[in-house]
């Protein structure tokens, strides 16, 4: 135990000297935090770090982990802050996903530097969908979409829309589930999609933070499509609590088709958790929802350099392509960056509209609409 | 003389400081009961009774009356009244045979029975929830087992009120049997034996005789169980189907889905209220047997 604790001040001792060190002139380290879950730390450590670092010999990636530790990245984040104060180096050059306006010091202090074509080029390919601030870099996404079971699902029969996957529904009684829209978001996109297709397949409507009144009074109509294929979902409407249970039931064959997040159903089928029969689709009319990750350079950064340098890389099509391959993610730069066999690969799935659900006060009507109109068979007004 | 008057003089502050030794003892729990559940409760009754009319704050029932004019509020606390019931229906039918088993039988396989029987005392709720899923869902276990033997035509509990009450029960198992099983030891063997002797069969040995004896550690268990029951979480929100919903469920579904603390705080003080009818039915219970105990 002694040994331990000196072996331990003798690190930081160390550490700090090499800090003092390298503060005077530019390091060669690029200090990375991330809070995302294994399966995204895994991935920097084995793939993005290692080809950084072969395309750049010149630095160095030192990948902090802070998952589950305090407030994960923005305890990072208000360290960098307190530095741009004091004019020190916030010991951050690069934040694995951080939302830049999520805290009023951040945006009034500018801690996050603006990417442009002219530092960052590759943000040129970054596709309209990701919808994403001067500061931010989004370079992974995901987004809801149609898993089926193709042993029993014919191609020709598979719903290419909305209002085709309604008809699927109804003519196939007990094979698809959606779980409750507040339980994971692949059930909430069944549920915003058709809330989406009753006001006219319009998302741009719904703008965050704004609350219009007209749209939530359609949502009834919504109400009476789910409720229309109520008895046809799995044993008369039982709707699981979560993503997970729902591709459960999928990979048990308790059902053949169900709506699933992109990187789950992939990671799944990498695995071999689902039959090797299971395709994926997504509705061509209007997709369902989907979101990306954003990450962010301290304007403060102590390598700026290096840190643009990695931002520029992971927009490159060599990562863009890891992303699909190894998370299951979905590019952020449009598909045509990306080799022609991963093309044809995701063909069904291949979309450059990520339509996007408010939350807020819209997500809590549409939750407790969704409870009492859809899952309850009572009629409230009755 | 002096004596006599002198002695209570000593003896009362010694008495006193005793006293206040005692107090000194319970005050830090009794402090902690005070200040994070009766006042907080006190105040959320409070908070429940009043309106705020234009910034005048008066004396309401109106919310109550919400929520039981509400047909879904009505139907989630109809429902988890339903599931208390018969989960502590089949509790006791499970419970009474095991019971009687583990209090009469001896041996190895008494002891086994016993060992199985608390199992689920060490099992946390949410792993229990997954292994039912497994278990009872479509293609899972139990359908496979009925499959081999030749009966088809499962249909699976998972997701229905059934699996609320499957779950709950499996759960309440280990706490219900050690309460029976240790009221059943204090019937004495040879009320049994002269019973039989008289030839009283087992029926009328049990309704007869170790029922009416065994009447308090049945509140109990009865009392107990239903405060456990009614406030379930994890077992009804994994297990039960979206709606009708428990009321545990329900209040965490008001406040956190539907952003409507208000609302939750009545479904809240409605079901202490339930729960407290209970709760003093436990201490009633509880506070006989301790004056009996004290005057035998």
């Amino acid at each position: 135990m002694r040994q331990f604790k000196l072996l331990l001040v003798l690190m930081l001792v160390l550490v700090s000297t090499a800090s003092l060190i390298q503060a005077q002139e530019t390091r060669s380290e690029i200090y990375v935090y991330t809070d995302s879950d294994t399966n995204i730390s895994d991935l920097w450590t084995n793939v993005i770090i290692p080809a950084f670092e072969a395309e750049h010999p010149e630095y160095d990636v030192v990948l902090t982990i802070v998952r589950g530790v305090g407030g994960g990245n923005a305890d990072i984040a208000a360290r960098a802050l307190a530095a741009l104060e004091t004019g020190d180096d916030p010991q951050v050059d690069f934040f694995e996903q951080i939302g830049v306006d999520s805290v009023a010091d951040w945006v009034d202090a500018n801690l996050f530097l603006e990417v442009t074509e002219e530092n960052v080029p590759n943000i040129a390919t970054v596709i309209e969908a990701t919808n994403r601030l001067p500061q931010e870099i989004p370079y992974r996404g995901s987004q809801v979409l149609l898993a089926y079971n193709s042993e029993f699902v014919a191609e020709d029969e598979v719903p290419t829309t909305y209002a085709e996957l309604i008809e699927w529904i109804k003519a196939n009684p007990g094979e698809f589930v959606y779980n409750r829209p507040d339980k994971g978001g692949s059930g909430a996109a069944m549920v915003t999609r058709a809330i989406f297709e009753v006001t006219g397949q319009q998302p741009e409507l719904f703008v965050p933070g704004e609350f219009d009144e007209e749209l939530v009074a359609q949502f009834p109509e919504a109400w009476e499509l789910l409720g229309s294929i109520h008895d046809s979902i799995y044993e008369n409407g039982a709707y699981p609590a979560g993503n997970t249970p729902v591709l459960e039931l999928f990979a048990n064959g308790s059902v053949n088709m169900i709506t699933a997040w992109s990187d789950q159903a992939l990671q799944a089928l990498n695995n071999g958790l689902l039959p090797e029969t299971t395709k994926l689709t997504q509705l061509q009319d209007l997709p369902f929802t989907g979101g990306y990750t954003y990450g962010a350079i301290p304007s403060n950064a102590g390598n700026m350099e290096g840190a643009l340098a990695l931002a520029n890389f992971l927009l490159t099509s060599e990562i863009q392509e890891s992303i699909v391959n190894e998370i299951g993610g979905f590019p952020a730069v449009s598909w045509e960056e990306l080799p022609a066999d991963l093309q044809t690969q995701f063909t069904d799935v291949i979309t450059d509209t990520v339509p996007t659900w408010p939350g807020g006060e819209y997500g809590a009507a549409m939750v407790e609409g969704w409870y009492n109109n859809v899952a309850t068979n009572i009629d409230r007004a009755s | 003389m002096t004596t006599q008057t002198l002695s209570p003089k000593t003896d009362s502050p010694r008495q006193w400081r005793q006293a206040a030794f005692a107090y000194l003892l319970v005050a830090p729990p009794l402090l902690l009961m005070l200040l994070l559940i009766f006042i907080p409760a006190l105040q959320s009754i409070a908070r429940t009774l009043t309106v705020d009319v234009d910034g005048q704050v008066g004396f309401s029932f109106s919310r109550y009356v919400a929520f039981f004019q509400d047909r879904i509020s009505v139907s989630n606390l109809m429902f988890t009244f339903q599931v208390v019931f018969l989960t502590l229906a089949t509790i006791f039918v499970v419970c009474f045979p095991l019971a009687l088993y583990l209090r009469f039988a001896q041996g190895r396989l008494a002891a086994a029975v016993q060992i199985l029987a608390l199992f689920p005392l060490f099992v946390p709720g949410i792993i229990l929830c997954y292994a039912l899923i497994r278990f009872l869902g479509t293609r899972g276990t139990l359908e496979t087992i009925l499959n081999v033997v030749g009966v088809s035509g499962y249909r699976t509990p998972y997701l229905k009120p059934e699996a609320i009450i499957i779950g709950l029960v499996w759960e309440s198992i280990p706490f219900t049997v050690l309460v029976l099983t240790a009221g059943l030891r204090q019937v004495n063997d040879s009320l049994i034996e002269s019973a039989r002797d008289v030839g009283a069969n087992d029926w009328t040995i049990f309704r007869r005789i170790i029922l009416p004896l065994i009447m308090r550690p049945v509140l109990i268990a009865f009392s107990l169980n239903f405060l456990g029951i009614f406030g379930a979480y994890t077992v009804p929100y994994l297990l039960g189907p979206a709606a009708p919903q428990m009321m545990g469920v329900f209040m965490q579904q008001t406040f956190g889905q539907y952003r409507r603390p208000d609302d939750a705080e009545t479904q809240a003080v409605i079901t202490f209220i339930i729960c407290s009818l209970v709760g003093l039915l436990y201490v009633r219970t509880v506070a006989k047997q301790r004056i009996q105990q004290e005057n035998e």
